[in-house]
């Protein structure tokens, strides 16, 4: 039995019922009186310099009542593209209009005259010196320049690996690499821990490869939507469908030059957000400036087809790793270099290339990571960002290992895996963590130990880690004359968070879960809180909502210490009601008689405060095994079983955090079998969901999740994020079962029927 | 999407009149002229329903062949009892297409008229040797199914002409589609293959193949089927019946896939299908 009794359990959500019956109001469905239609006016070209921009026809259409460019921008920010623009879809101008298609009409008349330029898609062609320079600067110390530290030409490819001619064109590229400089290079990172060389002559088995990883959208199902109103006196408000309503009131007074309290954001139900819903630039900047060039609300909502063309998603990568063990199962040395495609900014998550390290002891690492300049839109966070990437090229070639020294792969991980007190590479020891706890749930859950596979068939395990993040929030709770709870804070709600803040304080105030609500406030109104992303909510907000909570406990106990006379030792709060503990004639007040109590006090009425920034997290794992059954005349995988293992610390609400495992492996199921941004010469080529394909109910088995409960220190309950670490492994579980069914290593993503084709074509088979 | 006068005539001649003027579309069950006025790739200023016009739709069985009318939904010629006993590779056609939600609105003429290389129904009718009946205003005519395709969205059909029916004549007795694809529903087809034979005595009588999205038109894989015709159904016969309808089609590279795949997905695929058919033609 839980010694608790609201928190553990699994509850309705809060917004359950608003969801099922589509009361809740989401980015487009806020329409105030006078509202007028934006659309961002955008390239045509993945690469040009633009001549000129002729407004002139597209002033003249009925209806219109703004067109802004670069020129209406009063800071100088950058909002829209001036002489050079660097993808397809990127902003030139937006246009304000009573009407939809009179905004989209008028947006096809503004004439672009453009020059087109060459244009560079692909990372390996971006750094050779042929390549179109995205940001011209080519000076030694420039931005694009940098000296090769990359062991480039010292790894050697592994003949004996399978490939699809595509990597091996990349890795003979990569090896006769002409020059000493990379160009197009917006960011690099390098890491280095021992002596990679020495760890590889000491290895008997010396494993390397290139694995290849798509650039995929988050296709949260809501697009971006934002709708401003600017008021007389220089007020802004803007409904905004964000992950984090204070970063977006910061970022439009940091672009606009507004002062930060002439801003309210109010953060409106969200569609989803994977991490892809922190921009402030995407349609919250030109829907302020429209509104404060027309003096009326606009809303700026962008299409399917826009937020492929022009959304912030997963950065593509191209990782070459080595990887160097002992006969009997000691993994002694791991380098990687890695390009990540960041589009036409910089921003894609290169540190995350040191997630190659996984959970195992690796004495010595070595990691060279590059962000590179393409003509595609920059790229933002999803799920874990940056990790699944490196955990797919970590975990395929973990299993490639494993098989050339003949060691089962689930016991070659558990015997590499970091144990408590083992030195971190960041300083600092080891936290407890479940890792093999995980790990051998997973394996015993798939029934991994007596596994059969016919003929095609195969099992695929992996690994992830992830920690979550911490950031500031703040939360306050009442307590009303009926005995009901109420909770208000400003964070944003996308996995259940309110729920779980919720039962936090249901808990600790003894009350039903039923008589606690729990309001969001905007900008103006809530204290401070962290953006919603990076698996932060419920650590922090948790956090915040007990300290809250205590507070208010305090509270009750001294009226009631008043009420009954008593010490405020001997009294206790329970079910709702304070006892007079081992009192001889039992006594009790309940809460909402105290409530009632308290407005007639100099202390007034009960109201707690909690308020939270930081506390060292602790890291989760996601573990997951897959079985699955190739046809090897068609190419297709069938997924048979998906079972995915975490560890959550704490599951305050096990069916939500259910909800985030079994959508994570989704997801991370998706992209390792179809997800896949395209481009070609011109730009995006896939920008809807009919070439951009996303998986239905129909293509997996239920995933069968397993929690694992490790507590963390410092998390609410013990508990940990659990929205990010169950995408991590599952690029590498499914790669890997293929690899058992069909006996070929695939390293480039996606997995579709025509690369199993070739592959086992390639094989003579 | 763009402003555009909307009719709902109640007679064919009445549709095919408004049909004949410039700029005009047919709405039939929306999925797909809803879709291309909404990307602008569609800008029709007279829109015209076919939803009010009796007669239109429904399955109807006449001693051996079946009419199909061009406004039933493909959730209906799906799960009709006589399509999928008799004409088994159109009854798995139509089942492959979108959701139950598409289907539900989608019409089988629909999915012919609109003339995309790679829909579903077409391979299907293609095996059953079906005539597609055609009204106008000038009157009646009716053409074969493999002749009504002249490139990708481009068919016979003239200003004003509207197909009214689908004629399949005597079923075949074993037939089978398969849809190559990477999701399992809600995926358009990267190539479509179908099969219709008749066995006597373990002889192939006749032997038909329909291939979707394997060239500019949906066709039918002539050689293969003259291969097979009059011969007993053999691995190896089956294997070259394979092998030649891949070489008979001229399918293109895009971002689904390359024509080298597609081709060699209608060797495997056509082996198969043809395996398929025939264990129904022997049950
Ligand atoms: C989400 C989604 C998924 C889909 N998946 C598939 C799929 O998997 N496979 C597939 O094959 N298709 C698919 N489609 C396409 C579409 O559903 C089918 O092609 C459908 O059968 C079209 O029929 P409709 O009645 O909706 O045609 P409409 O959109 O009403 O009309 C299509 C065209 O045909 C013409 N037309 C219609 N009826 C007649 C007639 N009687 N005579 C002459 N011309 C006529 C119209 O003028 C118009 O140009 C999908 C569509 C959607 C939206």
């Amino acid at each position: 039995m839980s010694e608790y009794t609201v928190v553990g359990q699994t509850v309705a959500r809060v917004d359950a019922v608003e969801k099922v019956t589509g009361a809740a109001q989401y980015g487009a469905d806020i329409h105030p009186p006078g509202m007028l239609y934006g659309k961002i006016v955008r390239s045509k070209h993945a690469h040009a310099n633009i001549r000129s921009i002729d407004t002139s026809e597209a002033e003249k259409l009925p209806g219109v009542r703004a067109i802004i460019t670069q020129d209406d921008v009063p800071s100088g920010r950058r909002v829209f593209a001036t002489d050079k623009v660097l993808y397809l879809g990127e902003p030139l101008a937006a246009v304000a209009a009573t009407d939809p298609d009179i905004a989209e009409e008028a947006a096809e008349r503004i004439k672009i005259d453009y020059e087109v330029l060459p244009v560079v898609q692909d990372v390996i062609e971006a750094i050779k010196p042929s390549a179109p320079r995205l940001h011209g600067d080519d000076t030694k110390d420039g931005p694009n320049r940098r000296e090769i530290s990359g062991q480039i030409r010292t790894l050697s490819r592994d003949k004996e690996n399978d490939h699809s001619d595509e990597i091996s064109k990349l890795e003979a590229e990569l090896e006769a690499y002409p020059d000493e400089v990379y160009y197009n290079i917006s960011a690099e990172s390098h890491t280095e821990a021992g002596d990679v060389e020495k760890g590889f002559a000491a290895s008997d088995v010396v494993v390397e490869d290139t694995y290849v990883i798509p650039r995929v959208h988050q296709t949260y199902m809501e697009p971006h939507v934002s709708v401003a109103s600017a008021d007389s006196s220089g007020k802004v408000t803007v409904w905004a469908s964000t992950q984090g309503p204070f970063a977006i009131r910061s970022g439009i007074a940091g672009t606009l030059g507004i002062p930060l309290t002439q801003i309210n954001v109010i953060g409106t139900t969200m569609g989803g957000g994977f991490g892809g819903r922190f921009g402030v630039i995407i349609t919250h900047v030109p829907a302020v400036l429209l509104s404060q060039k027309t003096g009326r609300p606009v809303r700026v909502q962008m299409t399917r087809e826009e937020e492929f063309t022009d959304g912030r998603p997963a950065p593509g990568c191209v990782i070459k790793l080595k990887t160097g063990a002992t006969n009997d199962g000691q993994i002694l040395a791991r380098e990687a270099l890695a390009f990540w495609d960041s589009g036409s900014v910089s921003g894609a998550s290169i540190g995350s290339t040191i997630r190659v390290r996984g959970v195992y002891k690796i004495p010595n690492l070595k990691v060279d990571a590059y962000g590179v300049h393409t003509n595609k839109s920059g790229t933002a966070a999803y799920r874990a960002p940056g990790a699944p990437q490196a955990i797919f090229a970590g975990e395929s070639q973990l299993d490639e290992i494993a098989e050339r020294i003949g060691m089962d792969p689930v016991k070659f991980r558990l015997m590499n895996m970091r144990e408590e007190g083992d030195a971190v590479p960041a300083g600092g020891s080891e936290p407890k963590v479940g890792y093999k706890e995980t790990l051998e749930a997973v394996a015993d859950a798939a029934g991994w130990w007596n596994r059969e596979a016919d003929e095609n068939q195969g099992w695929g395990v992996a690994v992830g880690d992830w920690t979550n993040g911490c950031g500031p929030g703040g939360v306050y709770v009442s307590v009303h004359e009926d005995g009901s709870v109420r909770i208000f804070h400003g964070s944003m709600d996308i996995t259940g968070t309110d729920t779980a803040i919720s039962q936090i304080i249901a808990e600790i105030l003894t009350v039903p879960y039923e008589s606690v609500t729990i309001r969001r406030g905007d900008t103006d109104s809530a204290p401070y809180s962290t953006g919603s992303g990076g698996s932060v909510v419920t650590f922090t907000m948790g956090n915040t909502a007990k300290l809250a909570a205590e507070d208010a406990h305090r509270r009750i106990l001294e009226l009631a210490s008043e009420r009954l006379n008593t010490n405020v030792d001997d009294l206790e709060l329970k079910d709702g009601a304070v006892h007079i503990i081992s009192a001889e004639q039992p006594k009790s007040i309940s809460l909402g008689e105290l409530a009632a109590y308290s407005l007639s006090t100099t202390g007034g009425p009960i109201v707690g405060k909690g308020s939270f920034a930081r506390q060292a997290s602790t890291p989760a794992l996601a573990a997951q095994i897959a079985k699955v059954e190739v046809d090897p005349g068609t190419g297709r995988t069938r997924v048979l079983k998906l079972v995915a293992s975490q560890d959550v610390g704490f599951a305050i609400n096990p069916m939500a955090v259910e909800g985030q495992i079994e959508g994570g492996t989704v997801q991370g199921y998706a992209w390792a079998m179809m997800e896949e941004m395209q481009y070609g010469e011109g730009g995006n080529i896939n920008p809807g969901f009919v070439d951009y394909r996303v998986p239905t109910s129909a293509d997996l088995p239920t995933v069968e999740s397993v929690i694992v409960e490790v507590p963390a220190p410092n998390g609410p309950y013990g508990a940990k994020g659990v929205g990010e670490p169950p995408i991590t492994p599952t690029l590498a579980t499914m790669a890997n079962a293929v690899k058992d069914a069909i006996g070929i290593r695939i390293t480039e993503l996606p997995i579709k029927p025509e690369k199993v084709v070739d592959a086992l074509k390639s094989n003579g088979r | 999407m763009k402003s555009f006068e909307f009719y709902e005539p109640t007679t064919l001649a009445e549709a095919s009149r408004l049909f004949a003027e410039e700029h005009a579309q047919l709405l039939a069950g929306g999925t797909d002229i809803i879709i291309g006025m909404k990307a602008y790739t569609e800008t029709p200023e007279t829109v015209i329903s076919l939803q009010k016009i009796p007669g239109l739709a429904g399955i109807t069985t006449d001693g051996d062949s079946i009419s199909i009318g061009a406004m039933t939904k493909v959730r209906e010629v799906e799960l009709s009892g006589d399509i999928q006993q008799h004409h088994t590779a159109l009854a798995e056609g139509a089942s492959e297409i979108g959701s139950i939600q598409i289907r539900n609105l989608a019409t089988i003429g629909g999915n012919i008229a609109h003339a995309s290389p790679a829909a579903d129904t077409v391979a299907g009718l293609l095996v059953a040797d079906a005539q597609v009946d055609i009204a106008s205003a000038d009157g009646e005519r009716s053409v074969p199914i493999d002749e009504l395709f002249t490139g990708p969205g481009q068919t016979v059909l003239t200003p004003g002409e509207i197909i009214t029916r689908f004629r399949l004549p005597k079923p075949a007795s074993g037939s089978h589609y398969i849809k190559h694809k990477i999701r399992e529903v809600m995926d358009l087809a990267f190539i479509g293959v179908a099969a219709a034979v008749n066995l006597d005595n373990g002889t192939i009588t006749d032997a038909r193949i329909g291939l979707a999205a394997v060239a500019p038109t949906p066709i039918r894989a002539t050689a293969a089927e003259d291969l097979l015709k009059g011969n007993a159904p053999t691995p190896a016969l089956l294997e070259q019946a394979g092998e030649t309808a891949a070489a008979g089609c001229s399918p293109i590279s895009d971002l689904r896939c390359s024509a080298e795949h597609r081709r060699e997905m209608v060797d495997v695929l056509t082996r198969r299908t043809l395996q398929y058919a025939l264990e129904r033609a022997r049950a």
